[in-house]
């Protein structure tokens, strides 16, 4: 139960929002990083922890492609197929990996290694096509970038191609 | 209503200057002028969304074409609504529509009665430039009631903001995202809801359809009749569709009756009780002690020569009568002249003694009327509600959405006082919107109130013109509550001090302010005196006689009130009058150019009574079934044994019309004509539907006959000519209109009542009850205190409070032969408290044996949040085995038999 596991974390994520339904996000990635999907029970625990009734939760995880439904691989393969990255190839892209890994959008390989999926605009349409592997990008990708990505990620557990590290913008006139 | 506005804004639509409230939207102000915007997602109970884009038109200096759904007028407004621009919209929006949407309209339920049919009948080519493949969506399973066939929604999501906005019941989840959306419930699971109906009544489309009439029909084929609900006060306008004799479908049109189109799942999934195969075909007679077939002329010559003999014998007092409130005015009326001029006796009484009776001689007592001062308007247009005793999402639904809707749309503050607490379910519970709940033991609603009206005399708040009018009322209502300290209050009701003031200041400050009292209290010791204390704190508050403000008891039946109104009560001619008021009975005299019988009545209680002493020799039951209504206790069984006639009119074979000497077959609501008044005092159209069933007939009607053969004709044409009598004793009576006038409280009455009335039972009535006794308002506080109890309680089990009530699905047992509603509840579980479900060890299902000194019976578990630690609930609808534990008290004043709660023992098994 997270009730009793991530008390104080609750607690906080409550306190950071004047209307109780507004944490239903926050707690939801708190169910997702604790099972690595968001389970029944959660879903059900979350409705009772903001009373609200579980099909709103339901559907809220539905809409966002970040929360899982059912258990994925090691890798989460996450397809951008908006229209940017569709102009310059995801479909390319994804036909190429569906090829590789031997399974469709929703799917996850039998070693439990990768699960593919397709996704809304990951906000970086300038370097198309792109996908998002858990919390990495990987930007401009091409058929043998992507042979290289998995290799590196079946040998390594992840890759030199990811993009970033990332350096979080500074507030205007924090430093100077 | 809260909100009416006197500005006007003038606009001008498709050329035709027009003005209407500021405030209107585009597209409601084009419909008032007959200009049907198409829309799909808009619809007048919820709030705009402009989800659809169907209703865009073109505003004269708007850059772009605007949702007419979302926009409100403005001055000077120019609209066009059909100009090429439009057109080419509506046609873009179909065509992206009917790239997804099937074309399977011939085997689609709404096939015919379709918003998108029509609109794309108007306004599609016939081609469409999209080559891509439908969108698919796998067919689940949704419910035994409910049916979805996704791949036809439009994504409109009008069902689920009603469940939402109106319903308060989120049940529904737009699952997924774009094009992909569809109408889930939760994960896979089955729908488990209210079961309203309203997401299939609001559907524009045939995505959400109902499972009760899946393929049956084509919508032109049906008859309509529309008539009133029967299964409970509300009197929600209904339309029967029929095909032959075969009840297809109900619904109602939005904008009908007292309920605004809206209904809850016995209006809309309970009508196939009516054409059960149980359903008695002929009259029975009982021959060799069987009951056998007969024809209607031995019945009735049986019942008549019967009659007439045991009459002779025994004189008139030896018979009595018990009518049901599912009757119409008109049954009741001929019913009760049948009893008082062809036998001769004022020994009858109805349903309306289980409970209602008490508030209505708490309203005669004080205010003079027997009516609510106050309609649904009012609730919806209160600032502040008062719920006392009532479930009443569960008891009354559509009075409920009228609270609903107070609380939710207009921001009404919700004072509750009941047993059950705020907890998120499968239906909604009206102590979620609670300003300020009270959750007490259903037996001490009462101390609640009394904690209220000290918060007012106490906290300065009682009405300045009051104290002036009647000092020697306020004083007295002041002593009899300074005896009872604070402490004392809060440790009987668990409610602080604080919290009482607030919600007495809230209540004090309101200008609108309406109180609904309902079964929990009605139906329980003491409601009598707590329905009257409710209105002392109306007439304190200086309230009673603002517009907008009263006491609102809520009726079960759905003809409680008519037979109050009917005179088919014990202490009441119709009128009501005293049954002693020496002008209305010369009035009825001569009307009816009879004398009246000079005996006093006899309530249900006294006739079984006086049954069981061998006093009453012949019993006429219309449609009541004591026995399957009283608990064992109450040996209503040993008294119809007794009797030497026993007849019962009936729809099925009760418990009661088992032990009969003739069972005549009765019609149902739906094969009749007549009228029924809901709890607001609506008279209100019932048309028949459907033939009667097999060789039944109306209820009035048999009685009619039976007087013929009695020698004593009282007859009739029809129903109509009935109403016609009823008029000239009730001036107005039935008139339809849109609304009921209300009757305003008879000062004389109030005068009297504030002057010495009060004083009977002032000191009774400003008691507290069930102090000292066990307590479920107070939690064990230490944990320790707590284990120590909870460790003696598993022992030898828990000490409970059972209630046997109303649920949702089901009202009384006549529901229990509607098999739409059988699919949703179909035997009775106990609800239980999930900590009070610990401590025992049971879960949902498990058995458990309740025995108290009465007696013991088993059932399965429920784990139900908003039942209250200490309580169970069990529904009256399949009490067979419950009422054996109940007990049975009798009011003092009003003969009302208390019998729905009783102290338990439970066990795991």
């Amino acid at each position: 139960m997270l009730r009793e596991k991530y008390k104080d974390e609750i607690e906080q994520i409550l306190s950071r929002y004047p209307v109780r339904r507004s944490a239903l996000l926050p707690l939801l990635w708190l169910a997702q990083t604790e099972e690595e999907y968001v389970t029944e029970a959660a879903m059900k625990e979350i409705a009772g922890i903001l009373r609200i009734t579980p099909p709103q939760v339901y559907e809220v995880v539905t809409f966002y492609t970040m929360f899982n439904l059912r258990p994925v691989g090691k890798f989460h393969i996450q397809v951008c197929k908006s229209l940017m990255c569709g102009l310059v190839g995801s479909d390319v892209l994804l036909g190429w990996l569906q090829a590789r890994l031997g399974i469709s959008p929703g799917q996850t390989t039998p070693d439990r290694l990768f699960t593919l999926s397709t996704v809304e605009c990951l906000a970086s349409c300038g370097t198309g096509p792109m996908m998002q592997i858990n919390d990495e990008y990987y930007e401009r990708v091409t058929e043998e970038r992507v042979d290289r990505i998995l290799a590196d990620l079946k040998r390594d557990g992840t890759s030199p191609l990811k993009s970033g590290p990332f350096i979080l913008p500074q507030l205007a006139g924090s430093e100077k | 209503m809260a909100t009416t506005t006197t500005e006007t804004v003038r606009l001008t639509i498709d050329g035709v200057p027009v003005t209407v409230p500021k405030g209107t939207l585009v597209i409601e102000a084009a419909r008032q002028m007959g200009v049907m915007i198409p829309h799909f997602c808009y619809h007048p109970k919820l709030k705009p969304d402009a989800n659809c884009r169907m209703c865009l038109v073109e505003i004269e200096r708007m850059p772009k074409l605007q949702t007419s759904c979302s926009t409100p007028v403005a001055e000077g407004m120019v609209v066009h609504t059909a100009t090429t621009v439009v057109n080419e919209a509506h046609k873009s929006v179909l065509e992206f529509i009917l790239a997804n949407h099937p074309l399977d309209c011939p085997v689609c339920d709404q096939g015919g009665r379709c918003d998108l049919q029509d609109f794309s009948h108007e306004y599609t080519p016939t081609t469409s430039r999209f080559l891509e493949v439908k969108r698919v969506f796998p067919k689940e399973y949704f419910s035994a009631l409910i049916e979805t066939q996704m791949n036809r929604c439009v994504q409109c999501l009008r069902c689920v903001r009603y469940c939402d906005e109106v319903m308060d019941v989120k049940a529904l989840a737009p699952s997924g995202r774009g094009t992909m959306t569809e109408i889930k419930h939760f994960t896979t699971h089955q729908l488990d809801c209210e079961f309203c109906g309203g997401c299939v009544q609001i559907c524009p489309v045939g995505a959400i359809t109902s499972r009760l009439d899946l393929y049956e029909f084509r919508p032109w084929m049906l008859k309509r009749a529309d008539t009133v609900c029967t299964y409970c006060g509300d009197g929600c306008h209904i339309t029967i569709q029929t095909k032959g004799n075969d009840l297809i479908e109900v619904n109602s049109a939005h904008g009908a009756g007292r309920n605004n189109g809206d209904l809850c799942a016995r209006g809309f999934f309970g009508y196939h009780a009516t054409t059960h195969p149980d359903r008695l075909q002929s009259p029975l007679l009982r021959r060799n002690g069987e009951l056998v077939p007969a024809t209607w002329e031995e019945a009735l010559e049986f019942v008549a020569e019967t009659c007439i003999a045991l009459k002779l014998k025994h004189g008139p007092d030896a018979f009595a009568g018990l009518i049901a409130s599912r009757c119409t005015n008109e049954d009741l009326y001929v019913f009760q002249k049948f009893m008082r001029l062809v036998i001769g006796t004022n020994r009858i009484d109805g349903s309306a003694r289980y409970g209602h009776i008490n508030g209505v001689r708490a309203l005669r007592r004080v205010q003079g009327t027997h009516r609510w001062t106050v309609a649904f308007e009012d609730i919806v247009g209160a600032e502040v509600l008062l719920l006392v005793g009532t479930n009443i999402t569960e008891t009354n639904p559509i009075t409920g959405l009228k609270v609903k809707e107070a609380v939710k749309k207009y921001n009404a503050t919700l004072l509750t006082i009941e047993a059950l607490v705020p907890a998120i379910g499968t239906i909604s519970n009206i102590a979620n919107l609670s300003a300020h709940h009270f959750s007490v033991h259903p037996e001490r609603f009462g101390n609640v109130v009394l904690g209220l009206i000290k918060a007012v005399v106490e906290g300065g708040l009682v009405a300045q013109t009051l104290t002036q009018r009647a000092p020697a009322y306020v004083e007295a209502i002041s002593q009899t509550l300074r005896a009872i300290p604070w402490e004392t209050l809060e440790s009987v009701t668990g409610a602080t001090s604080q919290a009482l003031m607030e919600a007495a200041r809230a209540f004090v400050a309101a200008r609108r302010a309406v109180v609904l009292v309902g079964q929990g209290v009605l139906r329980t010791p003491g409601g009598f005196g707590v329905a009257t204390n409710l209105l002392d704190l109306l007439l304190l508050t200086g309230k009673h006689d603002r517009p907008g403000c009263g006491l609102a008891p809520l009726a079960e039946e759905n003809n409680d009130q008519g037979a109050v109104e009917m005179g088919a009560l014990a202490e009441f001619l119709p009128g009501p009058s005293d049954l002693d008021d020496r002008a209305a009975r010369e009035r009825l005299a001569g009307l009816w150019k009879e004398e009246l019988p000079q005996r006093p009545g006899a309530t249900l209680m006294q006739i079984l009574g006086d049954a069981r002493a061998g006093n009453v020799k012949a019993l006429f039951v219309v449609g009541e079934n004591p026995i399957g209504s009283l608990p064992r206790a109450a040996q209503a069984k040993e008294a119809l044994e007794r009797l030497e006639l026993l007849v019962c009119q009936e729809l099925f074979l009760t418990d009661t019309a088992r032990l009969a000497h003739v069972v005549l077959p009765a019609c149902s609501y739906a094969e009749k004509d007549g009228t029924f008044t809901n709890t607001e005092g609506h008279v209100q159209a019932v048309r028949h539907a459907i033939d009667p069933i097999g060789e039944s007939r109306p209820d009035w009607e048999i009685l009619s006959a039976l007087s013929v053969l009695m020698g004593y004709p009282i007859e009739y044409g029809d129903a109509k000519e009935i109403l016609k009598e009823i008029r000239n004793l009730i001036p107005g009576y039935g008139l339809l209109g849109p609304a009921p006038a209300t009757p305003r409280s008879d000062e004389a009455v109030v005068e009297r009542y504030l002057r010495e009335g009060y004083a009977e039972d002032v000191g009774a009535r400003y008691q507290l009850t069930g102090a000292g006794s066990f307590d479920m308002a107070q939690p064990a506080t230490s944990s320790a205190e707590s284990d120590r109890r909870d460790a003696g309680k598993v022992k030898d089990g828990l000490q409970l409070t059972l209630v046997v009530g109303q649920t949702l699905f089901h009202s009384g047992k006549l529901s229990t032969r509607a098999k739409g509603l059988m699919e949703v509840q179909n035997a009775g579980s106990l609800g239980l408290n999930p900590s009070d479900a610990d401590r025992i060890g049971v879960t949902d299902g498990d058995r458990v044996r309740l025995v108290n000194q009465a007696g013991e019976m088993t059932t399965s578990v429920r784990r139900l949040d908003r039942v209250p630690e200490g309580m169970a609930v069990f529904p009256e609808h399949f009490d067979e085995e419950a009422r054996r534990l109940l007990t049975v008290s009798v009011d003092p004043v009003t003969q009302v038999p208390y019998c729905k709660s009783a102290k338990v023992r439970i066990e795991r098994l």
